[in-house]
């Protein structure tokens, strides 16, 4: 029996010892030891993790001295139930990744420290779990942006990258400046960094007020609108198996946040759940018109995270809205439905960044106009991304529906509430989460249909070929424990059960008793999910017994009459949406480049069109305020004049003044 | 179980009933009944011609889409009387699976990479989007109205109670109507009778399928019609007993059908760009059948 403390020691240890011995071993092992310790790690902690999700909350107090006292570390099941996704995602990053990585193998030392940030980028999500100290947890977040920043700027040789690198690390600055005031208050108001404070502090302040600054620090991680710019910069810029984990679970982090402050609050629920679902039926509706129109297929997979942020972020607020209206039914199927959603969103969000990455990998593009006909050369990948995309839109007999249905319960289960203002509330976000299905149905189909299906649309440089196993593999290991969810799924209820019932929050009288009912009607679903696929496997059987024998011709597609080939007159990604786009063209900006026809033109000349779709938010809302930003500090540009004399004098001038400033009593 | 039958034997007269309607209306004698029975049995007995830009995805689409349509006709109710499937939220299920197979039958579209059958593909996908929240709010309305959360719950308690609720369930008619023409791609959303390749819906998305597939598709279609009519009786009998509850299921039925026969035969198809708007003007019509059981509950004070 390994316990917590041997347990932080061993794994400390074996990465410390993996940092190191990765600059010595050969060019094609490292990545096999990258995954070694990530492996390591995610069994380690998950193993001292699972006892928790059970109810036996671990805790060590960990002693720095006179520098922060003593930092308290604690599992509890909600902290577990996050640790363990991070640990399953990273594994599979990381071996999907050392594949993936093939063919960069001439740039050593940039290997080594990818890896080395990768184990680091992995460690510092763990470790964000369970720190439960103000302090600690922004050095382990911080810890976290910066190598999860350096990951994304790994082809730093395009200044796109740079620029989305830099971009993301701004925005995760603001979160970082948002949660210090957070911790900051709470330690002016209580005189401890411990999570514990929490209590004292919502006990005897207005809880909304702390709530919204840590809402909007950690929404910024989650990617709730408009604090979602960075992940359709920073996803399509990093490497793929970097934009798989980071979508799979760093958002989910801030999820993570958001679930912890929530289970100090004391009051004031019914308000905060109502902004919530507000922010969260937009947030998911924005996220999925986006990923509909878009075609750099990794820009839209970003905007998919967005939406399905949202649709944890709708079971969130019915959680809350379950705790202010002491209804039982909705905290369970409320939050229930989130964590759920968040282990589901990792696995098939990892699985399609993933089958993305292969095709990006094979083809050199992430635009999805160029390509076309992959199912034929790469069947593998196009049935795995098939797989993600029906499990994504939330359609049975995959994981997806079931943690969309426990969501709609819940929404379903509130209808029975009398106040005016949240059945209205609640009638739309039903429809809402429907237009969302619905939209996520359309985006999927116009980005498997345009990638995988039809003819190719250009000749590539390189023939794209299946990919590596060592890439595939990962793959099937995520499309297994999909299935798991989706057909056994009340192992993962039970545990959600679990955590929920021991969350502090909870009051004495919240049966679990509904929810259990509801886990047996989850249960059965999947076994509904099981006769539809005989049904279709019945249905097959026939379809093969009487066309045996019969004639089947291979004839070109029918084109209305006209014989010549043109793949390129095939329907595109762009004209697949542009429906949708026109009708909802005040949040969609369609900006064209073209040369008008002059009047006086008679003979055609070849001419360039393009048109690109922009972020609503990230045109109206945050290139003004930066623009104002930067107007405003352009005033104090002397002050960095790239002098190293200067910052020599500015050191010493702050020390002085500290000097001054404590000798004085001042602070 | 009978519901199954019932909806079968609905789903063979359906189409047949709207095609006579039509002709009866354009002053012709028109085909039998069961002609389009007759089509598919012949569709099955035919061999294929496949595109050669076609996958797998081509062939197993049609399959799964007539199997999703099976899988929602179990979760169908009789009044009282429960379908095959019938649990807490089976209606976000039947709504879930029916999307599983417009997306196969969307991707089987592109699959053969002509342009043509993408257009359709892209507006069956934005149209049938847009009915979406009109269908959620409704039977989010009827949840809310009943206090249940299953179709076979709704149904039998919607009229316990009070008369005004047989108000409501004929505006929900309305709805349910016009999602079936929706779903179907019939008038006023689509011609399925135009000859131009441009201006069709779900004929142009199926040009390349032929023999048992087609068969397969045209078969989903007729038992799409016959779901949508189920649901419709549904609405109205309520806890009546068997005797009676069986032959109004044959006469709702085949007023439905008289009903799209007739729509067919006075309205133009509108303009591609006016059927998003039409469509989610059903939603509002949804919302106020929403507000209508805000009224009957006396939630309003």
């Amino acid at each position: 029996m390994i316990g917590f403390d041997l347990t932080i020691n061993l794994s400390l240890t074996i990465t410390l010892c993996a940092i190191i011995a990765i600059f010595f071993i050969p060019l094609k092992l490292k990545s096999n030891l990258a995954a070694l310790t990530v492996f390591v790690n995610a069994v380690l902690y998950s193993r001292i993790s699972l006892p928790a999700l059970y109810g036996n909350v671990i805790e060590y107090s960990l002693n720095t001295g006179n520098f922060m006292g003593n930092i308290p570390l604690r599992i509890d099941g909600l902290s577990a139930w996050f640790i363990m996704i991070v640990g399953f995602t990273c594994l599979t990053g990381v071996i999907y990744g050392g594949g993936y990585l093939k063919t960069y193998n001439s740039t050593k030392s940039e290997l080594n420290l990818h890896w080395i940030l990768f184990m680091l980028f992995q460690l510092s999500m763990i470790w964000v779990c369970m720190l439960q100290h103000g302090l600690a947890f922004i050095i382990a977040w911080e810890i976290m942006s910066l190598s999860s920043m350096m990951l994304v700027i790994f082809e730093h040789n395009n200044p796109k990258t740079i620029k989305s690198g830099i971009n993301y690390l701004v925005q995760m600055h603001i979160s970082v400046i948002l949660l210090t005031i957070g911790f900051i208050w709470v330690y002016f108001q209580t005189g401890s960094f411990d999570f514990n404070a929490f209590n004292v502090f919502f006990n005897g302040n207005a809880n909304i007020w702390l709530f919204l600054i840590f809402f909007l620090g950690f929404g910024f991680k989650a990617g709730f609108i408009p604090l979602h710019t960075w992940l359709p910069h920073a996803h399509p810029a990093a490497p793929s198996h970097v934009s798989g984990v980071m979508s799979g679970v760093i958002v989910k982090i801030g999820i993570y946040g958001i679930f912890r402050i929530i289970s100090f609050l004391k009051s004031d629920f019914l308000l905060l759940g109502e902004i919530i679902i507000t922010f969260s039926v937009l947030t998911g509706l924005y996220g999925i018109l986006n990923a509909a129109v878009h075609r750099d297929f990794k820009r839209m997979l970003a905007y998919c995270t967005i939406e399905n942020i949202g649709i944890i972020g709708i079971g969130i607020g019915i959680g809350m809205m379950g705790l202010g209206n002491n209804n039982p039914m909705l905290y369970y199927l409320g939050f229930g439905g989130a964590l759920l959603h968040v282990l589901n969103h990792s696995l098939f969000k990892s699985l399609l960044f993933y089958s993305a990455g292969s095709v990006y990998q094979q083809t050199h593009t992430r635009n999805m106009e160029r390509l076309g006909g992959l199912i034929k050369s790469m069947p593998k990948t196009a049935v795995i991304f098939l797989i993600g995309a029906i499990a994504i839109g939330g359609i049975p007999p995959f994981n997806g529906f079931v943690s969309e249905f426990i969501i709609y319960s819940g929404l379903l289960e509130g209808m029975k509430s009398n106040s005016l203002n949240q059945l209205i509330l609640l009638i739309l976000s039903i429809a809402g989460l429907s237009v969302i299905g619905g939209i996520s149905i359309l985006a999927f189909t116009k980005t498997f249909g345009t990638i995988f299906l039809g003819t190719e649309r250009e000749k590539l440089a390189h023939k794209p070929e299946e990919v590596s196993v060592r890439m595939l593999f990962p793959q099937y290991v995520i499309i297994i424990v999909m299935m798991t969810v989706a057909f056994f799924p009340q192992i993962f209820m039970n545990a959600i059960g679990n955590i929920l019932q021991r969350m502090s929050i909870l009051r004495s009288g919240f049966e679990i008793a509904g929810f259990t009912n509801y886990s047996t009607i989850i249960s059965n679903i999947s076994r509904y999910s099981a006769v539809f696929i005989c049904i279709v496997a019945i249905i097959w059987g026939v379809r093969t017994f009487v066309i045996r024998g019969k004639t089947a011709e291979t004839v070109p597609t029918w084109g209305c009459a006209y014989v010549g080939s043109v793949p390129k007159a095939q329907y595109t990604g762009k004209s697949f949406s542009k429906p949708l786009g026109k009708i909802l063209g005040f949040l969609l900006i369609e900006k064209k480049k073209y040369v008008e026809i002059k009047s006086g033109e008679i003979f055609p000349i070849s001419r360039k069109y393009a048109s690109n779709y922009h972020d609503f938010f990230e045109l109206f809302f945050i290139k003004p305020i930066s623009k104002h930003l930067v107007y405003g500090t352009n005033y104090f540009k002397f002050i960095q004049n790239g002098r190293i004399q200067s910052y020599v004098i500015y050191g010493i001038v702050f020390i002085i003044a500290i000097f001054i400033i404590t000798a004085l009593n001042i602070i | 179980m009978l519901i199954f039958i019932l909806i079968l034997i609905a789903a063979i007269f359906f189409s047949g009933i709207i095609i006579r309607t039509k002709s009866i209306f354009s002053g012709r004698k028109g085909p039998g009944i069961l002609q389009p029975i007759k089509d598919v049995i012949r569709l099955f007995r035919k061999g294929s011609v496949y595109s050669q830009t076609t996958s797998f995805v081509f062939q197993i689409a049609p399959t799964v889409y007539f199997a999703s349509v099976i899988m929602a006709m179990l979760v169908v109710p009789f009044g009282q009387y429960k379908g095959f499937i019938s649990f807490n939220g089976d209606f976000i299920f039947f709504a879930y699976v029916l999307a599983l197979g417009k997306f196969f039958s969307i991707i089987s579209a592109m699959d053969t990479g002509s342009s043509f059958e993408g257009m359709g593909a892209s507006r069956e996908a934005l149209y049938s989007m847009l009915a979406e929240p009109a269908f959620f709010i409704l039977m989010g309305s009827l949840a809310l109205l009943t206090g249940h959360l299953s179709f076979q719950e709704i149904f039998a308690a919607l009229h316990i109670g009070s008369y005004i609720t047989y108000a409501l369930a004929i505006l929900a008619t309305f709805v349910i109507l016009m999602i079936a023409m929706i779903e179907n791609s019939r008038m006023p959303i689509d011609d399925p009778k135009t000859h131009l390749e441009l201006t069709m819906i779900h004929e142009v998305m199926i040009l390349d399928n032929s023999g048992f597939d087609l068969g397969l598709i045209l078969t989903t279609g007729y038992l799409k019609f016959a779901i949508y009519g189920a649901l419709i009786v549904n609405l109205f009998v309520g806890v009546i007993p068997y005797g009676y509850t069986i032959p109004m299921f044959f006469i709702i039925q085949f007023l439905v059908a008289i009903a799209i026969g007739t729509i067919e035969s006075f309205m133009a198809r509108f303009r591609m760009g006016h059927n998003a708007q039409f469509i989610f003007a059903l939603t509002s019509v949804s919302l106020l059948i929403f507000f209508g059981a805000l009224l009957i509950l006396g939630k309003f004070i």
